[in-house]
Formats: C-alpha cells, structure tokens, sequence
C-alpha cells in the first residue's frame, strides 16, 4: 500500500512492523537518555522490551549492516535506535536482572562526558 | 586450551622482582593528606601528564581544551600555521581570565572575553584594545604562558614543570617503546567518562591492576570471561615491570559463551571486545603486548607512572586517568577508543562495549569507596598482598620512593645554594 493511502510514513523499515509498539518507549535520543532509562524502568519492563527485540535483533542487524551511520532515513535510524536501547538494556537483562546496580553505585555519578553520535558518519580508518 | 598449562610462566613474580618484598604495606600513603601534599610536589607537578591525541587538533587553527582537575585549570592545546602542537595555561597575561572559553574549535586566535586581548595560536599577545592607555606596555614578555608540550604515538603530554627532569622519550621509558607501533590511531570512535570517587587516586589504579577480584567482585559481569572453570581465582598470565611503570596481562577464558545481546554486539563490532578473547590477526602486536605471547589472553593493563593507564586488547583498547583532588578523592576518566564502525549494525556492537565497560567499572566503585573510609578512619594500617596482586606493591613503593628522592634533592639543591 503506498505510504499517501495511509497518510503516514512507517515507523520502521519494511518487515519491521512488530516493533512498532517499542518506538513510543524505547527510541531514545542518546547514549546518556538510554542510562536513565535503564536506571527508571522496572526490570519487568526491560526484560519484556529485551525479549521482544532479542528475536529481532539479528534481522534487524543484518538489515543495518548493508546501509551506512549518517545515510539512514527516519525509519531506519529509529530501528537502530532500538537494537542500541537493547545494547544498553543487554547487561541489564544478562549480568544483573534489574537496571540498577546489585551492589548500589550510583550509576549517575559517571557522567558520559562524551559520545559516540548514534546516527553520524565515523570516517574511515586511519 | 589444555587445563593443564599453565597460567603464567612465572613461579611467583616476588621471585621475579625480589626488591618488592613480600610483607604486608602500610596504608598511610592512601590516606594521609600531609602525604598527599608530598605527591602533588614530587609527581604531579613535575611529571608528563597525557592530555589528548593528535587526532584533536590534525589542521593549523585546531585546539582542544582539556580540564586539569587536581590543579583547577585547564590547558590549551593549539596547532599553529607553523603545524607545530604547543600547549599554554588558559589564562589572560592582563587579569587571568580564561582566553577560551570551547572545550575545542577551529579558530585564528583567542581573544579573552573579558577585555578583549588577543593571542596567536602561537601564544603571543598580538592584540589589546586602547593600548595607549597603559604604562610601559611590553607585548612580547605577555604572551599566553607556555607548557613543555610532547608527544608519544600520538598521544598528546605536558609538564608543568618549566624545565622537565626527564623528556617525554624518557619517562616512557621501555615500557612506552614496547608499545610502539600498537596501532593507536585506529581507534577514531570515542567516548569519555568522568567520575569523582571518594578514594586515593591510586587505590583505583590499583583496582585496574589486580584481577584476583574478578571471580568474586565482579561475579555478575566479566567472571566467566576474564576467569573460569581453568583459572578460577582469576590469575594473571604476566606482570611485567619496567621502571616506574607496570603491565598485567590478563588471562582470557576461550570457552566462554557470550550471552545473547553481548554475542550479537561481538558479531556486529568493528573489532574485537577486550573481554572477548578474540585476537586480530591483522594487527601486529607490539613486543609490549601480550608479551608472553599467551593463547588464552585477553587484554593487558599497562600502568605508565603516575596516573594514565591504558588497557589494550587486539581491536580496541581505552584508557583511565586519574586526578586526585585530596588524599580520599579522585576524579577518574575514562576514554574509549573504537575502531570506526564500518556499517551501521557495527554502531550496536560500539554500544555495548561501552556500556559493558562503565558497567564493569561501576562495580569496583563502592568497594574503593568503603577501603578508603577503612584507612582514613584507622580501622586498617596494613594491607597484605597476594602475588598477583604485586602491581599493587610495586605502586606503592614507586611513590614512596619517588617522593623521598625529589626531597633528597631538594635538601641537597637547598645546602648547595647556601
């Protein structure tokens, strides 16, 4: 069905629909929101968005690999904003069972000073 | 790997480096403030302290500001049109305000947002607003204030020391020529964190230098791939001492199974993890590396003294610096060094080894936090070291030692002005 029928351009890219309902929650806009989400979810929560995206994933990537960091459409940078909300959630899930940390260090008292962008080209190697 | 090798070659490292001792150490350098006012004297002021990477400024008219918390200022570090890198204080020569105020830029000078003087990317004072209005004005004895700028496989160091006790080349001693050729400059993706811990600057790089924690503290995290089922008490392959400075070569477990999420992120990286235990065959170790050249390792922890550690594995590698603030307080940094990603999936496999790396830190910190509470408050005097845990003791008695030689000849330079 062409996009003008709808009115609406996808959310996501094309085999992709079932991850809609994650876009609201889970497309964050950096490396630091995606920590404060982490610390603010319960670990019911993260686990559910984990094993949703966990049976995409490796569709999701293989997707990924075949397009470029700053040449991606809307579509495309919010699925990759998805699998790097899994990568953040991924410890959470798989060393601690809860976003926050077992033995109570405040995670905010590391400031991520600086980032890697999410969606821009990185040059080649040197 | 065959259960029965063994870990490290060595049969203890006491036997290796004898001078170390085997005793238990005391505490007071970690919490005595009057101790702590003799290191700032001896080491920080006098040493080269790593500041950044060529990568930041590469064209005339670049600079990068970098914050040097222990003393409250930061530098500038500027590449003129004569393509030469120098480092200045960024202070106004009029009243010592700040002359820039971007953390980096592009730019043809800096002028001083307070009154407006100017300087070349040289230094000089090139320019002061109604000049005529002063006494005796001399331009050229106000340029910015400069600092001994060197560099080592791109990595950018000063002293603020006018007249170093030792070049760069030199206080890198072999540790740093061992490492030549490592290739630093692949590693253009980057990330920095900062922390201000409640500890002596080097009870947290003696938490870098140690793995004999990484089967218990770190049990929810890097247990089963820095340690396992053959070295279950997270033994090191190698510590290497050179001079003032220290390497640990950290045992991998190749029967590791990566968790879901983590085994996807390996596959989508531009280069191995550090705790993956994948070497790259592409890339020609250093001597320094892996110097044993051990199949089941993993990453090495090379300390250079006094405060910049890097930890290095084949296909990325970060580095801590540590600022202290008082004898109990330290701001910690942490820059991490990827391979650029070379598709877009590669930004997943980025991601969690960032996240992978500040989760594993964030483990060591409360643990820091409650020894340094421990010494401050008397409650232990005395540590008593494992073998693997000699870079701990080596630590300690370089900055002893380094300490009570700079007042030697201080006392000595002292008698002689007599």
């Amino acid at each position: 069905m062409p996009k003008s029928v709808r009115g609406t351009a996808p959310l996501l890219p094309k085999g992709f629909k079932m991850l809609e309902p994650l876009v609201a929650d889970w497309v964050l806009p950096d490396s630091r929101a995606r920590l404060e989400k982490r610390l603010t979810t319960p670990p019911a929560t993260i686990r559910a968005f984990y094993d949703a995206m966990l049976d995409k994933a490796p569709k999701a990537l293989s997707y990924l690999a075949e397009r470029q960091l700053g040449e991606l459409n809307e579509a495309e940078e919010r699925l990759l904003k998805l699998l790097l909300s899994l990568a953040e959630m991924g410890p959470a899930v798989e060393w601690y069972g809860t976003g926050e940390y077992p033995d109570g260090f405040d995670a905010r008292r590391f400031k991520l000073i600086e980032q890697m962008p999410d969606n821009a080209a990185q040059g080649a190697r040197p | 790997m065959n259960a029965k090798e063994k870990i490290s070659a060595a049969s203890t490292f006491a036997a290796q480096y004898p001078e170390l001792g085997t005793g238990p150490v005391g505490t007071d350098v970690y919490c005595d403030p009057a101790f702590y006012e003799r290191e700032l004297a001896a080491i920080f002021r006098r040493t080269w302290m790593c500041v950044g990477r060529v990568e930041q400024a590469p064209k005339p008219g670049d600079f990068f500001q970098k914050a040097l918390p222990t003393f409250g200022y930061s530098v500038i570090v500027a590449r003129a049109k004569d393509q030469k890198l120098r480092a200045f204080y960024n202070v106004c020569q009029h009243r010592g305000n700040h002359v820039e105020l971007r953390q980096r830029g592009h730019c043809v000078g800096f002028t001083c947002p307070f009154h407006g003087w100017t300087y070349g990317l040289d230094g000089k004072l090139v320019g002061v607003p109604d000049a005529s209005g002063f006494f005796d004005l001399d331009k050229s004895k106000l340029g910015l204030r400069q600092l001994a700028l060197d560099v080592w496989e791109g990595f950018v160091f000063i002293n603020m020391d006018p007249s170093p006790s030792q070049t760069l080349e030199e206080a890198m001693g072999e540790q740093g020529r061992d490492l030549v050729g490592y290739p630093f400059d692949s590693g253009t993706a980057v990330f920095e964190y900062e922390g201000t811990i409640n500890c002596n600057w080097k009870s947290m790089i003696d938490s870098f230098c140690e793995t004999y924690h990484v089967p218990v503290l770190h049990r929810h995290s890097v247990k089963d791939t820095l340690a396992g089922p053959d070295n279950p008490y997270g033994r090191l392959i190698d510590c290497r001492i050179k001079g003032p400075h220290r390497t640990q070569s950290v045992w991998g477990n190749m029967a590791y199974t990566p968790n879901p999420v983590q085994g996807l992120a390996w596959q989508n990286a531009p280069g191995p993890a550090v705790t993956s235990g994948v070497v790259d065959a592409a890339v020609k170790l250093p001597k320094g590396l892996n110097e044993t050249r051990a199949k089941h390792w993993s990453l090495d922890v090379t300390v250079f003294f006094p405060n910049w550690i890097i930890v290095m594995g084949s296909g990325m590698y970060f580095t801590h610096q540590m600022w202290p603030l008082a004898a109990n307080k330290v701001v910690w940094q942490m820059r991490g060094f990827l391979r650029p990603a070379t598709n877009a999936a590669q930004r997943f496999g980025q991601e969690n080894s960032m996240v992978e790396l500040r989760d594993a830190v964030l483990e060591d910190c409360n643990t820091l936090e409650r020894i340094q509470t421990a010494q401050d408050e008397g409650l232990i005097t005395e540590m008593v070291y494992h073998d693997h845990e000699i870079a701990l003791r080596h630590q300690y008695h370089v900055v002893k030692q380094w300490v009570e030689d700079f007042e030697k000849n201080q006392k000595k330079k002292g008698k002689g002005a007599r």
